[in-house]
């Protein structure tokens, strides 16, 4: 490893990307708490800020930092892949500067402009940074494509199949950030576009990219032959794009656009289990077939549990609710609560959190590093989020009943869900406990070898 | 096959078939179900003020970082394609409930966010427009078709008495997750400490 940071200068500067990620990831569940306590409360006097508000930042700040996350991933693997260094090493710095103020400009924007100007806020679900920080972040990670495609041009190599799906990913991420960016008069026209950018990233591009890393850290990792490791994956890819892009459907049975979604949406996403699958079925081979120990088994532990929480989270807890006879009871309750709190943190958060430990020691001059302390925040996370899953998908069977089924009032229902909030809040501490030892883990590891005091 | 010839042809198939539907889905008879919402108005103070504005100053303000339109935003207050009939159509009422809120109950006055009448005229318009979109028949029946007045029930909070009903029950599922954990790191060491010997 520490050969390759010699050979490729530009690695050590991906460092911050991941450094910054974990923290960002830690801010992101501070204000997870914060709604939670609105939730269990609903005064808008006891917090400095209402809810719309950390909810907005709890979603915009998880989205910068899954771009620093697999930004900072792409810079760090493809070099090794195409052998030569990235082309404008410079620009990753000035990347990450950019993108990290330009978080800080959405940050400071939705705290005191809420409401004041639809160009610095746009209060639309994911994309609720405004449109003026939209067009600079799209343009902003224009650059990156610039970055990687010209040293993919000038490559000595020609790339191996996981590292295309990875950049694939990369670049349709980007590209799909635009579609959120036009505006409609229509509301339904509004939607199915913002649910381009929101779909197509997690149930396509970011799907690639997560397909493309775990193939290239388990043959970093292990000795499975290559040809196995890739035998899958051409599979795996074909079937994301197939289920997922049609599958789009399942945002538009009640948004107000033609009937036959209905149809091609339930079918399709129905079906988008089986590459999740797939990815584990073949993570599990690979895995039983290696004879070579693993050194950095915390890295192995979140790419694992990666694979796991995108089936579980994605596939399962997807699937129970992705059909329209069930949908119909479910939109818009806290069963999809407990689907995105499975799904996300499941297969992105490790992801990136995988990629943190792989890409964080090595170019501080750590080949070898104790085990114990990312591991521990592994399994908090873990139990954590269990913990908010189930809560969650408690209240939302409770809320589908009572409000979905038998039309009691919003409130009512709300005040019969609080224990389970509680629950939630449990988990939420917990989580927050895990997050907290893995950026402390980040931070101690990040640093260059001759400061360690021990 | 080719390797990258399947991941191409997984890409271009489904690719090349959102290009028709997305056409069907907005400009044929099937769209016209809805609404065109620059037609869709409200008067106030003899002037008129369209559904179009209406979403600019939805969006702004952020509704949808707590309520849910169309089944889609947050959980955490109630939705709002259907507001406009729960109201009883009647706009002054619905401008009033959004300009003064309920705090106590999580819906802050939007007049704090600087909203003034014709701001909150304008999302009246909008919310007029949502309730004619057609939705396949969503939310269906229920308290949301309550004629003309908010909710009435108050909120509560989470009290201790709340806590300790669930808090064991919690405890419990924490344990057997613990014990599941503990019992695979465990198991994992044995294994290593076997391969050593
Ligand atoms: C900070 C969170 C928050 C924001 C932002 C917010 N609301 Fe609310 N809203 C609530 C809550 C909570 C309720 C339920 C309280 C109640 O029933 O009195 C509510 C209730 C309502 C109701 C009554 C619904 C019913 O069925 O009784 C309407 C209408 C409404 N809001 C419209 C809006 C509009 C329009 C906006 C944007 C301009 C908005 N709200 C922004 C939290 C919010
Ligand atoms: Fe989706």
């Amino acid at each position: 490893m520490s050969e390759a940071a010699m050979e490729y200068p530009s690695r050590a500067r991906t460092k911050k990307y991941f450094t910054g990620a974990v923290l960002l990831f830690v801010f992101q569940l501070i204000l997870g708490i914060l709604m939670g306590i609105e939730f269990v409360s609903r005064d808008v006097s006891l917090l400095p800020f209402t809810f719309d508000i950390y909810k907005s930042l709890h979603l915009n700040v998880m989205i910068l930092w899954l771009l620093l996350g697999f930004v900072g991933g792409v810079y760090y693997l493809l070099p090794a892949e195409v052998g030569r260094d990235i082309r404008y090493p410079k620009l990753i710095d000035v990347q990450f500067w950019f993108m990290l103020l330009a978080g800080i400009g959405i940050i400071v924007s939705e705290l005191f402009f809420t409401g004041r100007n639809w160009w610095l806020v746009e209060g639309r679900e994911y994309v609720e940074a405004g449109r003026f920080w939209d067009i600079l972040l799209t343009l902003g990670l224009l650059t990156v494509v610039l970055n990687i495609v010209a040293t993919v041009l000038g490559g000595k190599r020609k790339m191996s199949a996981p590292m295309l799906v990875l950049c694939w990913g990369a670049v349709g991420s980007v590209l799909m950030y635009v579609p959120g960016e036009i505006w409609f008069n229509s509301l339904v026209a509004a939607e199915y576009f913002r649910w381009w950018v929101v779909h197509y990233w997690v149930e396509a591009t970011f799907e690639l990219i997560a397909a493309g890393v775990m193939a290239l850290v388990l043959l970093s990792m292990t000795d499975v032959r290559r040809k196995m490791i890739e035998k899958y994956l051409a599979i795996e890819v074909a079937l994301i794009l197939l289920t997922g892009i049609i599958g789009q459907g399942h945002h538009y049975y009640w948004i107000g656009t033609p009937g036959f979604w209905l149809f091609l949406g339930g079918l399709f996403s129905a079906l988008e289990p089986v590459p999740l699958f797939l990815m584990v079925w073949s993570a599990y081979k690979d895995l039983k077939e290696n004879k070579k120990p693993v050194a950095n088994s915390v890295a192995l532990y979140m790419i694992i549990g990666a694979s796991l929480g995108n089936l579980l989270g994605a596939g399962v807890w997807g699937f129970i609710h992705t059909l329209p006879q069930v949908n119909f009871f479910t939109h818009g309750t806290q069963v999809t609560a407990s689907h995105a709190h499975f799904a996300t943190p499941g297969t992105y958060l490790f992801l990136v959190l995988g990629m943190a430990y792989i890409a964080v020691p090595a170019p501080s001059g750590r080949t070898t590093f104790p085990q114990s302390r990312g591991k521990l925040g592994f399994w908090l996370l873990v139990l954590g989020f269990l913990n908010m899953i189930i809560a969650l998908l408690a209240a939302g069977i409770v809320q589908v009943y009572l409000q979905r089924i038998q039309g009691v009032s919003f409130m009512d229902v709300q005040n019969m869900l609080l224990p389970f909030y509680g629950w939630r809040m449990i988990g939420g501490a917990i989580v927050l406990a895990g997050g907290l030892v893995i950026a402390f883990d980040m931070l101690m590891l990040g640093r260059n070898k001759g400061q360690d005091i021990d | 096959m080719n390797r990258y010839r399947l991941m191409l042809i997984g890409l271009l198939i489904p690719t090349l078939l959102m290009i028709p539907y997305s056409v069907i889905s907005f400009y044929t008879d099937f769209a016209n179900k809805n609404p065109d919402p620059l037609s869709v108005t409200v008067e106030f103070r003899g002037k008129s003020y369209d559904a179009v504005e209406g979403k600019k100053a939805f969006e702004q303000y952020q509704c949808m970082g707590c309520h849910t339109i169309v089944g889609n935003g947050a959980y955490f207050a109630p939705d709002l394609t259907r507001a406009y009939k729960r109201f009883g159509e009647n706009d002054a009422a619905l401008a009033g409930f959004m300009l003064s809120g309920t705090p106590a109950k999580g819906m802050p006055p939007m007049s704090g966010r600087g909203m003034g009448d014709e701001d909150a005229y304008r999302v009246v318009a909008f919310l007029k427009y949502t309730d004619r979109l057609d939705t396949n028949g969503w939310p269906g029946e229920g308290s949301w078709d309550r004629d003309g007045s908010p909710d009435s029930a108050g909120a509560k909070k989470l009290i201790g008495a709340d806590i300790w009903q669930i808090i064991l029950g919690i405890l419990l599922f924490n344990l057997m997750v613990f014990a599941v954990i503990l019992n695979y790191e465990r198991g994992k060491e044995d294994a290593g400490r076997r391969k050593h010997e």
